[in-house]
């Protein structure tokens, strides 16, 4: 009788939890006979732009129902999804490697015949094409929003100091030397979060590197022994004007450090400066491009798409997602999320800039931009923690050293696509 | 598969029922973890990035693990820091809970104190940590005038590990302490009386009363604690993200940021795979002389 | 030292008291001394609570890397951020959460591991087949997660407990190595004698375990219910990936919402680690008691 009175219990508590946890998770895909539209996007930190805009989407729309989400590490959870194939319908990501897999699995929907490709800027479709893998036929992306890199600094500083901004490489070691003498310190650096490192190497790359290098690389054409020679030896020469060990710092020290006025500059992209100004909310930061070169002309904006649409293949109506689509990429929209992200439109147009990118504005309008270049490396060759590595290195051939270990992971990671392009271009001929 | 190996011997009832006590823990294990490891195996011997469509690659993937120097070197830290963690928080764990086994004062509130890094999130041992390494142990270290810590051993490629280390033994110690402390209930105050009357010191009475006696106990522990440390990845993650340098990338780090953020889920379930039958074996080993020792007395 | 084992399992009358020191007057020095490296060796734990705790009470203008001004009071003291913290999480709907699925877990952790420790521990020394399901179930412990990640996503889904209960069956999985484990192994310390007395008044072997053993092992269930506890109660990535796509959320989940790829906030995340302690401590100091007293309990009602 206990027995089973014990067996009763255990199966009663299982029951029960089982009936409780399976309810509400249901999720009916359509409501009242409305076409719900899901959409995942992976920014958490855009979660009050992106609820005022599926309020209002909602507002304005009888039937349809967008329902968007913002998920922390939005990536695994997309990932997660993809194998239960809990497709959303439409997914907002970042333009780097995992678009262009992504992309390769085939998982997205053709966009040509949106209307509102023709209104995005240029130099982001062309950022969003080089992606491709494999050159495809078709849009599968529309930029959104975009990030810059490249130098912030403490505006109240220079002001004070008579600094004025560098715009070729000679003047701007030429700067940091003067903020040297001064007692101050021009840059600092959070190489503890090895992430970090990229801000520099990307911001040097644009400017001194090909863009396509990548698939230059993949098709054979040159090495990164040659095309980052320049980039490595510039990248290296920083260290003299930033805090000895810098790999002790994080990007979280840093920004506190360059908050509080230790150092002059700080060598990274616009989306540090909400972390900055949380330490020090009065402070007046403003930026400008990395003077990577010795003519002023040959400088370009490091600037890549931090938010794109795509729809998903899966996607039962089309048009629905389109009309989301559609507002979305209304000026209002837009300028919804601009100023609660302080990101760059992709939407040709007249938008309010955030201040802190006054000193980037010229390039920006003239299109003078080019993508983070560790939008094309796999993840799992981890370049920054090469560049980590090499920074550290004080050996007299440590360039060579690293470069050369570059070339031979490269290969390494990248086997099966190297191997993809050659048959795709055997194809071709 | 019982009673077709003992076909001679019938299976008494008493057996019939422990079968069947066992049976939903074994179903339950079959399920989601045997079924799965099977599935990753055979992930193993594709280059499928977790999604989409993949195709097989024989024996690619573990060829390119025995010729892989990171791979080869993320061993290397992970046997380096889970012999000493294993030594280190062992050794801890059984003084601590024999300390905070005796009749002192304020021993609940000790007790639960211990327990404390256990539970402290990563987020916050990351922070607090690093902050410890990177500003307060430089800064003393300076003021002293002890050269080698005068930079934050977080930032050196040779003793990075050693950082970690710290802060896994740290957290991990207040788990098998509670093994440890449970343990020692099970000695009964009889003995050591009996031992007492014989005049047999502390060490003695420790080495062969408390000792034999808490065998089970310390067998468990070592295996618990080498898993721990074996599978270390929170403390890289909140602490160095495997650098600098990439000396502090642990297997498990490689498994998890390469297969699942990366693209290589086929490549690092084959990593996945010979790391499991390698620590099996290991702990198969161990088990082995210990359940001997364990007879032997 | 078979001498000792006989001593026990022969007279399972005698009371068996918790390890005590006996001479009190020689060990009152050695008492002191160890309190006070005890209470030492604390400062490891004080100092980073200590950092934690101010952390939490400051607001993020005043954070800074100088050592002085990160070790120093916060101006204004106010609970604001655990407040607030409360606010982002969600917090008594994560709490729920959280405290359903770690408590249904402990729940049947203790009655499956436990019947499993059992039947394991007292069969394997007798039938090779238990010894070699002890191995294997052992052995799940060294399996990586990140390897069944994926393939448990897709069982799940299939299954249809992509959701808070399939992530309670996961943890009973997950936590099966260790504590079968640790009941088989306390099995060894609890004689043979009452269950043989029981079975000899003719109960079965299910009968006696629920009556004799599953009430003997109280101290090994408090221990096994604190370290499935300590396991699961942080844990992000199982609920991550298998409730992904469910607006269902638990507190460490919840607490995802303070780092960001460019920013943490951790004045409000401290805060909320903090209050995310409290249940967690006060579940293992109530389990403390059971596992201390637990042994004399059980030798005095046989």
């Amino acid at each position: 009788m206990k027995k089973s009175r014990i067996t009763a219990l255990a199966i009663s508590i299982l029951t029960a939890s089982s009936a409780v946890l399976s309810t509400g998770c249901s999720i009916n895909n359509s409501r009242e006979g409305k076409t719900v539209v899901k959409m995942l996007q992976y920014k958490p930190e855009a979660v009050a732009a992106f609820e005022e805009i599926e309020k209002r989407f909602n507002e304005t729309h009888d039937d349809i129902v967008l329902q968007i989400s913002s998920p922390n590490e939005a990536m695994i959870v997309l990932k997660t999804r993809l194998i239960k194939e809990d497709y959303p319908d439409i997914v907002g990501i970042g333009g780097d490697i995992d678009y262009s897999n992504f992309l390769d699995a085939g998982l997205f929907m053709d966009l040509s015949d949106f209307e509102g490709t023709e209104d995005i800027k240029p130099s982001y479709m062309q950022i969003e094409k080089d992606l491709e893998f494999i050159p495809q036929d078709g849009i599968y992306a529309l930029p959104y929003a975009a990030n810059c890199a490249g130098i912030l600094y403490n505006k109240d500083m220079f002001e004070e100091n008579g600094w004025e901004i560098p715009e070729t490489w000679t003047e701007f070691i030429a700067l940091c030397e003067t903020i040297k003498s001064s007692g101050r310190q021009p840059l600092y650096f959070g190489f503890k979060d090895i992430w970090t490192t990229l801000a520099p190497w990307n911001a040097l790359a644009v400017g001194l590197a090909d863009a396509d290098i990548c698939s230059q690389v993949n098709a054979g054409k040159t090495t990164f022994t040659e095309g980052y020679a320049e980039v490595a030896d510039k990248i290296k020469l920083l260290l003299d004007y930033a805090e000895p060990n810098p790999y002790a710092y994080s990007y979280n020290d840093a920004c506190t450090a360059f908050a509080r006025g230790e150092s002059a500059m700080f060598v990274i992209g616009s989306y540090a400066v909400p972390q900055i100004l949380s330490v020090e909310p009065d402070m007046n930061i403003d930026s400008f491009t990395f003077p990577a070169n010795e003519n002023e002309s040959d400088n370009v904006l490091n600037s890549g798409i931090d938010l794109q649409f795509s729809v998903m293949k899966e996607c039962e109506n089309k048009e629905a997602a389109y009309e989301v689509l559609k507002f979305l990429y209304e000026d209002e929209t837009i300028q919804i999320y601009l100023d609660n992200q302080n990101a760059v439109p992709c939407k040709k147009g007249d938008f309010k800039l955030p201040s802190m990118l006054d000193g980037m504005k010229p390039y920006i309008e003239a299109d003078r931009m080019s993508d983070f270049h560790d939008h094309y490396y796999p993840r799992e060759m981890c370049a920054e923690a090469l560049i980590q590595t090499y920074l550290m290195d004080k050996n007299d051939n440590s360039a060579e050293v690293f470069l050369n270990r570059f070339d031979k992971e490269w290969a390494r990671y990248n086997r099966d696509l190297i191997e993809k392009v050659k048959k795709y271009e055997e194809g071709l001929k | 598969m019982k009673s077709n190996r003992k076909i001679r011997k019938p299976i008494s009832n008493k057996t019939k029922t422990l079968l069947l006590m066992l049976l939903p823990a074994l179903l339950l294990f079959v399920l989601f973890n045997t079924i799965p490891l099977i599935t990753g195996a055979f992930y193993s011997f594709t280059n499928y990035r977790g999604y989409g469509s993949y195709d097989f690659v024989g024996f690619r993937n573990f060829s390119d693990l025995f010729r892989d120097i990171r791979v080869g070197k993320s061993y290397l830290f992970t046997f380096k820091y889970a012999i000493a963690g294993t030594i280190l928080v062992n050794v801890i764990s059984l003084l601590l809970a024999m300390g905070l086994n005796s009749k002192i004062k304020f021993k609940s509130t000790l007790r639960g104190m211990y327990f404390l890094p256990n539970i402290l999130g990563g987020l916050v041992v990351g922070y607090i940590f690093s902050f410890i390494f990177t500003y307060i142990i430089p800064t003393a270290a300076k003021a002293l005038n002890i050269d080698f810590l005068s930079n934050s051993i977080l930032a050196s490629e040779r003793w990075a590990w050693v950082g970690v280390l710290i802060v896994g033994v740290w957290q991990t110690v207040a788990m098998n302490t509670i093994i440890y402390i449970s343990g020692l209930q099970t000695i009964p105050a009889d003995i050591y009386e009996a031992s007492a009357i014989d005049g047999a010191g502390k060490w003695c009475t420790f080495k062969k009363l408390t000792l034999p006696l808490l065998l089970p106990f310390i067998s468990t522990n070592l295996i618990l604690s080498t898993k721990n440390m074996l599978m270390v990845f929170d403390q890289i993650i909140s602490l160095t993200k495997g650098g600098p340098a990439q000396s502090t990338e642990s297997i498990s780090y490689l498994i998890y940021r390469n297969g699942m953020e990366g693209g290589q889920f086929g490549f690092q379930s084959a990593n996945a795979v010979v790391f499991f039958i390698l620590i099996v074996t290991i702990s198969v080993v161990q088990l082995v002389i210990t359940s001997k020792k364990e007879e032997q007395l | 030292m078979s001498s000792e084992k006989s001593f026990v399992s022969k007279a399972p009358d005698i009371r068996i008291k918790p390890a005590k020191e006996i001479k009190k007057d020689k060990d009152g020095k050695s008492k002191i001394l160890l309190t006070i490296v005890l209470i030492l060796g604390c400062i490891t734990i004080l100092f980073p609570l200590y950092m934690t705790v101010i952390i939490a009470l400051k607001s993020p203008s005043e954070m800074t890397n100088d050592i002085t001004g990160a070790l120093s009071f916060p101006k204004i003291l106010s609970l604001e951020n655990f407040a607030e913290a409360m606010r982002v999480t969600n917090f008594w709907h994560s709490l729920g959460n959280s405290l359903l699925i770690t408590g249904s877990a402990i729940v049947i952790s203790l009655a499956v591991h436990s019947m499993a420790g059992y039947a394991i521990g007292r069969s394997m020394a007798k039938h090779k087949g238990f010894k070699f399901i002890y191995f294997y179930i052992v052995s799940g412990m060294f399996v990586p997660f990140a390897i069944l990640m994926m393939p448990l996503v897709k069982e799940t889904a299939v299954m249809q407990i992509d959701n808070m209960f399939g992530v309670i069956l996961l943890y009973v999985v997950f936590y099966m190595p260790m504590n079968v484990m640790l009941y088989s192994g306390y099995l060894k310390n609890i004689p043979l004698a009452m269950e043989e007395a029981a079975e000899m008044d003719g109960a079965s072997t299910w009968k006696t375990y629920w009556k004799i053993i599953f009430p003997m092992m109280k101290p090994m269930h408090a221990t096994v219910a604190v370290l499935t506890a300590l396991g699961t109660w942080n844990d992000v990535m199982t609920p991550l990936v298998i409730m992904s796509g469910s607006d269902k959320t638990t507190l460490p989940l919840a607490q995802l919402n303070f780092q960001t790829q460019f920013g943490t906030n951790y004045n409000l995340a401290f805060a909320s680690y903090l209050l995310a302690l409290i249940p967690i401590l006060i579940f293992y100091i109530i389990c403390q008691k059971q596992i201390i007293g637990g042994i004399a309990n059980g030798a005095v009602k046989g």
